[in-house]
């Protein structure tokens, strides 16, 4: 049935020789090539749980008044988007929990691009051939964090109607055109003639989402053309993948994952509140709460605005905000075009124009590991400088202390994460097998008086020595060879 | 099956539990409320409330005519203001010569760079700082915390009434709050528009400059709350009755009380009130961290 | 990578059955398999728990458990399927060149090279006007994409609708009275007509009960009574300032924490706010209510370009 199956498909698509090599391509086993699955997974979740919400948010500025379950907001004016996000968390059925699992799953979307990022980055799998995919890589990270910021604006609520307010004056800073940008974008000075939820709307649910998946698709399509990096070991060389296949072991342990990931995402959505909007009320742009952040992706941006100080240029009749401009456009603007530009650079600097499909191991490369906790180091520090109030309060700290420690501290941290990773390297270097789990010695006494020492029994995971890597095998004998006998065995060309 | 108990999957995992533990358990309301005093959600003042540890001084024996007396009617709703009974005064010129005059002087006129005057301030600006453990003042710095309250709620109001007795009709008065018929909506609109600033939306406080900070509002009492928006204690703006009624303050109490205090979580646990820091600590700690380490057991093979 | 071996196509031999590579990887197979069924029993029960907490209730939590535990076992069961019980390999796919050979990338070149220029270079004139053509198509197709968005700013930003004798009311539209702040109060404000306006936003605070706050120079009579009024948009981010502290007589941008010293002109005094808050220069009528005596005479909120 399969086989009628497939041949008819093949007739038309030809699929067969393509498709067989897709199940045969090896997956290395190595825990650090999942953290990317983890974005994936959670994208699948927005997806689903995206569609969900969809179908109930009413994405208008009209004002009606509220009638639904929270009571203490019975009676009040509020927005149809606010309204209806409202009303999707109480009255429709497990509407809640779809509400805060895509949001859950925005922030871990976006916690597991970085992690899977900082593994990229610290093994070098972003040089030769793979730029491309480090560049489209990049671009979705920047494209979720856009989203995330979109999304994260469009219940209108008090908090996140402050975020909309900073955007506005963001998009104000830039000099020359700003104020026709905000204009333009807003339909009309803050907070414009109503249209600005509506926008944000198709852009979130359509097209960065859109832009994202074929972005996607080209990560994952480069992924399966270039084929895996991997690490150094028995049998793995430059021209060869070392692994599990993709189908069955990987498809399982994938699958399985995909679940997991959902399960994780859920119990989050259920058991960890986030965002309660009905708690924030409607949002008015005279009304304001303290101890107000943007979601943690935004964070840097919101701790490094914090921060500066209040550099304003004034002359010639005109104002360019530096307190704004640079550290909300510039400093954003250099960190991607860091991220982005990161191949090249470091391949300029090491005139390093080979292929690599080996991973470094940190440590093998000690500038660029410095380099790379020194920018943790720097986007870590602005991201704690956004809770610098929360921070004041949690530890009884003058809140000016608090500021002054991380205008110094984004700063000073860098240069010096930089330097001790420098050093950390390098020692770890000088000493081989160092991490590595060592066999006990056992000193033994001969009859004669004389010490030796021998090592112990194995003990479990100790001996564990891999196989010698093989083909992945088309065909399994069911028979045992010596119980072939006359038909011949099939063979495949490859 | 052996490997799976290994230490080096156990390891992470009861760590990543503990973390994930003192996460929602840190960020927990309820680990926050257990740490201080009483709480009571009664819209009247009670002068029955189990007596406290008996303050320095000469404990007082409560009269129960005086008890009486001073009760507001429990059927009504609105802010009530009667005087402090007369046999309060003698009573609580004692003790506040025994616990309170060694800083604010025997006529409660305060010292300079020592301690504030008190006269003209009024019963309720006394019974807000005695009632909610700020006086006595533990150590001095740059805000009183709250702190379970040394007096009980009878030595505290026999304190305010001999302070009040010193400028009568001057000051803040005692308000009896009766949140029966109280319109939580307005008290909703009024709370973002004039305390959500500093006390946060959620109501959990945050720091101020200086090293001052905004207070939680999850312990106050109605008493406390009226009290303080018409008296503006430490850093509070005052706000009196021509910029908040007696009916709107009655309305923010009624709010504070009944949702700030009692906020509907149905999304699970509330993470502290204070958005996405939490949100984002327990995301990155709890949910990357945990698929982490699931991606360690998947892809490890030793 | 130079990977000099030409593509061959080679005989795969099919391997035994009780070949190494295709063991499982766990020690116990059985024990691994009676975990994993397990697993998937549990989550085959979430499920069925999933459905009966929809059908009977509402509450996240019920919804949540039984989901996730569904799927945490189900996907716990697939993996440890996949894991513990598959083939343990390893196995190995050999890798491949990107590049094209010599002669392929020169073909490639010179098509372009060579064929494009043929064309191109004969008829310069149609090349040109093939890329001024498109070129202006670009330009004026990003009017309607771009321009049809919202109107130009012109002096919006420069106005707001405080003029000489806007009364003060709440948000309410309650007209303000000059004795209903007591000392340390303070009060959000509109020009009457306009209230919740977002640019018009006023924050006014009562210091003192008669004397004239401290005013900078040229500023001393926009007070009255002790009152003061700034523009409650931070001039940071444009957030509203609504948080005073009133022992300190100071205004803190709950967004940023910049502060303004509301007795020195609302001047900044910390953080990334540049300028001051706008004063808005109030008046007492005859009839005791507060009004505007002017309109801001500057720019209220954050910074941009026009802005002198």
């Amino acid at each position: 049935m399969i086989d009628k199956s497939l041949r008819w498909i093949d007739d038309r698509l030809g699929i067969a020789k393509g498709g067989r090599t897709f199940l045969d391509k090896i997956f290395p086993d190595h825990w650090s090539f999942m953290l990317g699955e983890i974005a994936l997974y959670s994208f699948v979740v927005l997806l689903a749980t995206g569609v969900f919400l969809s179908l109930y948010y009413i994405p208008s500025a009209n004002e009606i008044v509220y009638h639904g379950s929270y009571l203490p907001l019975h009676g009040q004016r509020v927005s149809e988007a606010y309204a209806s996000s409202v009303s999707l968390s109480f009255d429709v059925k497990s509407g809640l929990l779809m509400r805060q699992a895509h949001h859950w799953a925005a922030d871990i979307f976006l916690g597991s691009i970085a992690v899977h990022m900082a593994r990229v980055f610290f093994t070098g799998a972003f040089r030769k051939p793979r730029e491309f995919n480090w560049i489209v890589g990049v671009s979705m990270l920047i494209l979720g964090i856009v989203n995330g910021f979109l999304g994260y604006s469009l219940p209108d609520d008090l908090v996140s109607g402050t975020g909309i307010r900073i955007a506005f004056s963001i998009v104000e800073s830039i000099p020359l055109v700003g104020s026709y940008l905000a204009f333009f974008l807003f339909g009309g000075n803050y907070p414009g003639n109503g249209v600005i939820i509506p926008r944000f709307y198709i852009l979130h649910i359509l097209i960065v989402p859109l832009l994202i998946m074929v972005l996607l698709g080209a990560h994952l399509g480069l992924l399966v053309k270039q084929k895996h990096t991997q690490f150094k070991g028995k049998g793995k060389t430059e021209h060869n993948v070392v692994g599990s296949p993709m189908f069955p072991t990987f498809m399982a342990k994938t699958t399985g994952f995909l679940f997991m990931s959902t399960a994780a995402i859920f119990l989050l959505g259920g058991f960890a509140q986030i965002n309660p909007i009905w708690q924030f009320g409607q949002y008015e742009p005279f009304q304001i709460s303290y101890a107000v952040q943007p979601d943690w992706y935004m964070g840097w941006l919101d701790g490094a605005a914090r921060i500066m100080p209040s550099w304003e240029w004034v002359g010639w009749g005109h104002t360019i905000p530096l307190e704004v401009f640079l550290p909300a456009v510039i400093f954003p603007g250099i960190i991607f075009n860091i991220l982005i530009l990161w191949p090249f650079i470091e391949s300029r600097h090491t005139k390093d124009l080979a292929y690599h499909n080996l991973l470094d191991r940190p440590r093998d490369r000690p500038k660029r590991t410095a380099a790379g906790a020194a920018m943790l180091m720097l986007l870590g520090m602005t991201f704690f400088a956004s809770s610098t109030d929360v921070m004041a309060n949690f530890l009884e700290l003058p809140l000016k202390s608090v500021l002054w420690f991380f205008r110094f501290a984004v700063i000073i941290a860098p240069i010096i994460a930089y330097f001790i990773t420098y050093k950390i390297c390098n020692e770890m270097r000088a000493a081989e097998g160092i991490g590595k789990r060592k066999r006990a010695q056992v000193v033994l006494r001969s009859s004669t008086g004389e010490y030796t020492t021998v090592d112990s029994e194995p003990r479990p995971g100790d001996g564990y020595e891999e196989l010698e890597a093989i083909p992945v095998p088309t065909y399994i004998d069911l028979v045992p060879p010596e119980l072939v006998t006359g038909a011949g065995v099939r063979r495949v060309m490859r | 099956m052996r490997r799976l108990l290994q230490a080096r999957y156990v390891v992470p995992a009861v760590l990543a539990g503990c973390v994930g533990m003192v996460g929602l358990l840190g960020f927990s309301p309820g680990a926050a409320q257990a740490v201080d005093g009483p709480s009571t959600t009664t819209p009247v003042p009670q002068l029955t409330s189990p007596p406290l540890p008996t303050p320095i001084g000469q404990p007082t024996a409560p009269s129960a005519s005086s008890v009486l007396t001073y009760r507001s009617p429990s059927n009504q709703t609105g802010i009530f203001y009667t005087d402090l009974p007369a046999a309060f005064i003698a009573p609580g010129q004692a003790l506040f010569a025994s616990n309170c005059s060694s800083c604010h002087g025997q006529d409660a006129n305060g010292a300079t760079g020592v301690a504030p005057n008190l006269q003209r301030l009024g019963a309720g600006t006394v019974d807000f700082w005695v009632s909610t453990g700020r006086m006595p003042l533990a150590n001095a710095g740059v805000q009183a915390i709250r702190k379970p309250p040394r007096f009980n709620r009878l030595q505290t109001l026999e304190i305010a009434a001999w302070v009040q007795s010193l400028t009568p009709g001057v000051g803040t008065k005692v308000p009896l709050v009766g949140t029966g018929s109280a319109d939580l909506e307005a008290g909703n609109t009024l709370f973002t528009l004039n305390c959500a600033a500093c006390h946060t939306i959620t109501g959990s406080g945050d720091a101020l400059m200086g090293g001052a900070y905004a207070p939680g509002l999850h312990l106050a009492t109605t008493t406390q709350i009226v009290e303080a928006i018409r008296s503006g204690p430490g850093n509070m703006p005052r706000f009196g009755p021509g910029n908040i009624t007696n009916t709107q303050a009655r309305d923010i109490a009624a709010y504070v009380q009944g949702v700030i205090q009692h906020p509907s979580n149905p999304g699970g646990f509330a993470l502290g009130g204070i958005g996405p820091v939490g949100e984002g600590f327990v995301g990155l700690l709890l949910g990357v961290g945990i698929l982490m380490l699931v991606c360690f057991w998947i892809g490890e093979r030793t | 990578m130079s990977d000099e071996s030409p593509r061959v196509e080679e005989p795969l031999a099919p391997i035994a059955l009780d070949d190494p590579h295709l063991q499982p990887f766990a020690k116990h197979p059985e024990g691994a398999q009676a975990v994993a069924a397990i697993a998937m029993v549990v989550g085959f029960v979430g499920f069925i728990g999933f459905g009966v907490a929809y059908w009977i209730g509402n509450d996240s939590q019920w919804q949540a458990l039984t989901l996730g535990v569904g799927l945490l076992a189900l996907g716990f069961g697939v993996t440890a399927w996949g894991k513990y019980l598959m083939p343990q390999g390893p196995f190995v796919e050999e890798r491949h060149d990107f590049h094209s050979t010599e002669a392929e990338r020169d073909a490639m070149t010179a098509a372009v090279v060579e064929r494009g220029g043929m064309v191109v270079k004969r008829r310069k004139l149609l090349g040109g006007l093939l890329a001024l053509g498109s070129a202006t198509m670009g330009v004026v197709l990003l009017f309607p994409l771009v321009r049809s968005l919202g109107p130009k700013p012109g002096n919006t930003l420069f106005e707001t609708n405080w003029k000489t004798g806007s009364r003060l009311v709440t948000v309410d539209g309650r007209e303000v009275r000059a004795d209903d702040l007591e000392v340390d109060g303070v009060l959000t404000v509109f020009p009457k007509g306009f209230q919740g306006s977002s640019p018009d936003q006023v924050i006014l605070i009562r210091l003192a009960k008669t004397l004239q706050p401290l005013q900078p120079p040229g500023r001393t009579e926009w007070g009255v009574l002790g009152y003061v009024a700034y523009s409650k948009m931070c001039t940071h981010l444009g957030c509203p300032v609504g948080l005073y502290q009133r022992q300190t007589q100071q205004l803190v941008c709950p967004c940023h924490q910049s502060i303004f010293d509301v007795r020195a002109g609302a001047i900044p005094q910390f953080g990334p706010a540049p300028r001051p808050l706008p004063q808005l220069p109030i008046t007492v009528d005859s009839a005791g209510l507060l009004r505007a005596s002017g309109g801001f005479d500057q720019a209220v909120g954050p910074g941009f370009w026009e802005r002198p």
